[in-house]
């Protein structure tokens, strides 16, 4: 199996690492112990693995790794850099509301949430199932993640 | 329980592991890495039934990487995995009962060149009939799928006389109502991790619901003691019963190449792989015939279940118990006969799925009062008020309830707050109006046994272990898992709120067969009964023992001691000592502050042969009310609203508790007109998430949970159990509100878009089966 060396910059700091050809982003970022970045369905379609690519949201699983040198990767270990406690107050507001059960779409959800609430998303419930429509959420039936992106919001929305 | 503790449970703390999942940090199977892990590769079988004839393994233990490859003949223990019946090879002898038998087991040093050497398995086959339905299974000459035939099981519930029950009615409805497969879609596939320690102990880390389950399927398999292996659970991400019984299996193949290879071995399913392997929802066939009286009584009741278990049993005859034993619901009637029949087949394997057994009968009953309540011009919430059980009543197998029996309860609050007869006229009135959007509103209503059936009491205790320790932080080991659910939280609130400390002050430890004896499965909403309980019995022992200590340093005598405010203080005076000062007391007195708590129910009566007797120790009773749009032109549903009323006997944490509800409905409303796994002949055909829709956020309906709270007097501060109930009157709710919609009862579920058309279209528009009470 042939491998190849790429420079990924992750959070802000640039990372080197040796994959396989072919890798995808997922496996690169899990090998770089960003393991926050889950796999759940491999095919695009459950959202674990939604990471930013360059500030949009993105499937890690259907990027390759080589599609990411040259453009900033932000992960869910990276969404609190600057807050309070590390802590974005969207992932403050899951603690708070409950928005947390299994935790395994956590991740993705966090990402996307961070990402809609730092673009000055709306809140309401429309706007909300639209944004997070690309993650799948198989224990809270969502509306405590819709509460914590409310309360994330604050009042002065 | 003092108003104190009512009002120190009150609030509902986040959860303790919230944190760690917010910032990606908390680790399940797959985000645990050991030095010269190798990955395993599972080859399955390519027919459904047939008799494997050759396995030639060569070339793929040739094969670039490869470390291991095992066939049943490596087994040095017993080449058996059935949970509950020794019908089930770990791997395939001689033939083949489904798709997921399991052939060979591939270990290598990286996932690719497992995948590649699995491709190089040379397997023969001689395929057989296959057994695709019920029906087929159960005809005469039928391929028979085990050598006993297919009649795995038969099970019963007699009560009354049944003839006097139907001349006593009036009305006579009878129908055939079936369901289908449901996938439990957890977002973390199974995983475990499989390590050969230097001491001989095998430690197995699981995603699980069972860590018990897994400790005896590896020593079974292994031929090892149970003294020998021990299951760790990781952080599991999602289960849903599917990770009750099925994660034995990776656990013994995991464990079996470790055994071979002494090295850690993972082995982590794709999506593909977990739907196609796991265990599902049982589809069933529902015969019902419901007698009422001329005031909407039940006067008889008969229940013919049919049971695709699939080709092993597993759970299927448990679950089929579960059915059997509540396929009446929450209802009072003189006369009942339930015969349920548990059938292999070659199909997908059945088994538990929050609500076991119990969603796909409340569908069927709660369709059939709908209709009886139309046939007598009465409103559903009229004709449930009628006929749900009070305290003192007989349930279905002549089981009295003494106490905490809040249907009616649940049934008044969720139709106030729904505000459900007046919406159903206005509702009415709007279809009138509007040809192709049609609305509609919907009740069901369901009662579960909290905890394992009386045929499970072999398994009903759980353990506990807590130390306090010299610096007043305490650790908590319970038996239970936590999947989700927030058992951790449960258990850290409870043990905080016996001990008098502070919530911060506990750290519950993952589960660890080491640490705690034979607890059973976390399944059953049983865990807050059962580790709370356990928690609470251990910390009860601790408070003795500080109390004594803070007594003696306080100068006073024991009794005057109170436990209050995170701390120890004497009875109407000033002297007080924190919580950490007392406990560090006990240290420098050695005075051990390690405490075992355990629980378990009182002993149940239960005839099995005539299903007669205490089914459960307690039961929780709900109530949801659905409201729907349907638009009949696309066969879209649309599930805008649910308000659900749950009877949970006490809040623990309200706010986890009604996440469990909006969990719960989501997933229902997925059962009951999305979700569909579509099998011909033992074969799956959409084993992904593009074919197979569970519920996204857009799909959504906002929820309304209202808390009923009867307390049990066994349970922890009354608490009872709610992560079953929270799904399984959902179905049965949304069913009513689409024939209210359409005017027409379907009988299966999922009604999915194509099948509400079709069936719309082939009725002609649909005779008006459901009208409004005036």
């Amino acid at each position: 199996m042939k491998h190849e060396e790429l420079t990924l910059t992750i959070n802000g700091t640039r990372r080197t690492g040796i994959f396989p050809l072919g890798a995808r982003l997922l496996d690169a970022l899990r090998r770089l112990g960003y393991t926050g970045t889950k796999e759940g369905c491999g095919e695009g379609e459950c959202g674990a693995c939604t990471v930013l690519l360059n500030g949009r949201t993105a499937n890690a699983c259907l990027v390759y790794a080589k599609q990411a040198v040259g453009r900033e990767v932000v992960t869910v270990e990276g969404v609190g850099r600057g807050h309070p406690g590390q802590l974005h107050p969207f992932q403050a507001a899951m603690v708070q509301t409950g928005g947390v059960q299994c935790g395994f779409c956590t991740p993705g959800v966090i990402v996307s949430g961070c990402d809609h609430l730092d673009k000055g998303g709306a809140v309401d419930d429309g706007t909300l199932k639209d944004a997070l429509s690309g993650n799948l959420c198989r224990c809270t039936g969502y509306a405590k993640i819709f509460e914590a992106a409310r309360v994330a919001k604050g009042p002065t929305s | 329980m003092s108003a104190e503790a009512a009002e120190a449970l009150a609030p509902s703390p986040p959860r303790v592991d919230a944190l760690d999942k917010v910032r990606g940090t908390a680790k399940y199977v797959d985000d645990l890495e050991l030095p010269g892990m190798l990955h395993c590769k599972v080859v399955t079988s390519a027919h459904p039934h047939a008799d494997v004839t050759s396995v030639d393994v060569s070339e793929a233990a040739a094969s670039d990487g490869v470390f291991a490859v095992l066939t049943a003949r490596d087994i040095p223990g017993e080449n058996q995995i059935g949970v509950s019946t020794a019908d089930q090879p770990l791997l395939v002898e001689t033939r083949a009962r489904m798709l997921a038998d399991r052939i060979a087991l591939i270990a290598a040093d990286t996932l690719p060149h497992a995948r590649e050497a699995a491709r190089k398995v040379k397997v023969t086959y001689a395929p057989l009939p296959v057994v695709g339905d019920v029906e087929r299974a159960l005809a005469n000459g039928a391929p028979p799928v085990h050598e006993r035939g297919n009649l795995l099981a038969k099970k019963q519930v007699v009560k009354g006389d049944m003839a006097a029950g139907w001349q006593a009615a009036t009305h006579v409805l009878e129908r055939t109502y079936s369901t289908g497969y449901q996938e439990h879609a957890y977002l973390e596939t199974n995983g475990v991790l499989a390590v050969p320690e230097p001491d001989g102990v095998f430690t197995v880390y699981a995603s699980a619901q069972c860590p018990f389950y897994i400790q005896k399927a590896v020593a079974r398999v292994l031929g090892l003691s149970l003294a020998a292996v021990r299951c760790i659970q990781a952080a599991t991400g999602g289960a849903f019963g599917g990770k009750e019984d099925y994660p034995s299996e990776p656990a013994a193949c995991a464990a079996l190449l470790a055994q071979r290879t002494g090295r850690p071995v993972k082995l982590v399913y794709d999506r593909a792989e977990d739907i196609l392997w796991s265990s599902k929802r049982h589809p069933m066939t529902i015969r019902h015939k419901l007698g009422v009286d001329g005031e909407g009584r039940i006067t008889a009741c008969e229940v013919g279940l049919y049971v695709d278990a699939g080709a092993y049993n597993g759970l299927s005859a448990v679950v089929a118990e579960r059915a059997n034993a509540t396929a009446l619901g929450p209802y009072r009637a003189p006369n009942v006969q339930v015969d349920t029949y548990v059938v292999y087949t070659n199909n997908l394997f059945g088994g538990a799925f929050r609500g076991f057994g119990s969603p796909q009968v409340t569908f069927a009953m709660e369709a059939q009062l709908d209709e009886a309540a139309a046939r007598l011009g009465l409103s559903p919430a009229e004709i449930r008020r009628r006929n749900l059980l009070r305290k003192g009543d007989a349930t279905a197998t002549s089981q009295v309830l003494p106490e905490s029996v809040g249907g009616v309860e649940t049934l008044e609050a969720a139709v106030t707050a729904s505000d459900y007869e007046q919406k159903r006229r206005a509702l009415a009135d709007f279809n009138a109006k509007s040809r192709y959007l049609k609305k509609g509103i919907g009740l069901g209503c369901c009662m579960y046994g909290c905890c394992l059936h009386a045929g499970g009491q072999f398994l009903e205790g759980s353990g506990s272990l807590l130390h306090v320790r010299a610096d007043g932080s305490v650790n908590v080991a319970i038996g239970g898992t936590e999947i989700g659910q927030g058992a951790f939280t449960v258990v850290a609130q409870l043990a905080a709120q016996e001990l008098g400390c502070a919530l911060s002050a506990v750290k519950v430890l993952p589960v660890n067969t080491d640490l705690v004896p034979d607890s059973g499965p976390t399944v059953a909403s049983r865990t807050t009964v059962m580790s709370g309980n356990a928690v609470l019995d251990a910390a009860r022992q601790l408070k003795a023992k500080m109390r004594e200590v803070a007594a003696h340093k306080l100068g006073v005598t024991e009794e005057k001691v109170e436990v209050a405010g995170g701390g120890f203080c004497v009875a109407g005076g000033l002297a007080r000592l924190t919580f950490q000062e007392v406990a560090k007391a006990c240290y420098e007195r050695k005075v051990n502050l390690t405490a075992e708590g355990w629980f378990a129910p009182p002993r149940k009566e239960w005839n099995e042969t005539v299903g007669v007797g205490e089914a459960y120790s307690v039961y929780c009773f709900a109530t949801q009310v659905a409201e729907v749009t349907v638009d009949l032109r696309s066969g879209r549903v649309r599930v805008t609203h649910v308000t659900a009323a749950h009877d949970v006997g006490k809040a623990v944490n309200p706010a986890m508790l009604t996440g469990q509800i909006e969990g719960g409905i989501v997933q229902g409303m997925g059962y009951a007109i999305m979700e569909e796994l579509k099998v011909v002949d033992g074969r799956c055909q959409n084993p992904n998430f593009t074919d197979y829709l569970i519920p996204s956020s857009a799909d959504a309906p906002t929820v309304q949970s209202l808390l009923v709270e009867l307390p049990w007097s066994l349970g922890p501060y009354g608490a009872k159990g709610v992560g079953e109930p929270a799904l399984i009157p959902t179905a049965a709710a949304i069913a009513n509100a689409i024939a209210f919609a359409c005017g027409h009862r379907f009988t299966h579920l999922p009604l999915t878009p194509e099948r509400l058309v079709l069936t719309l279209s082939d009725a002609g528009g649909g005779p008006a089966a459901v009208s409004v009470a005036p």
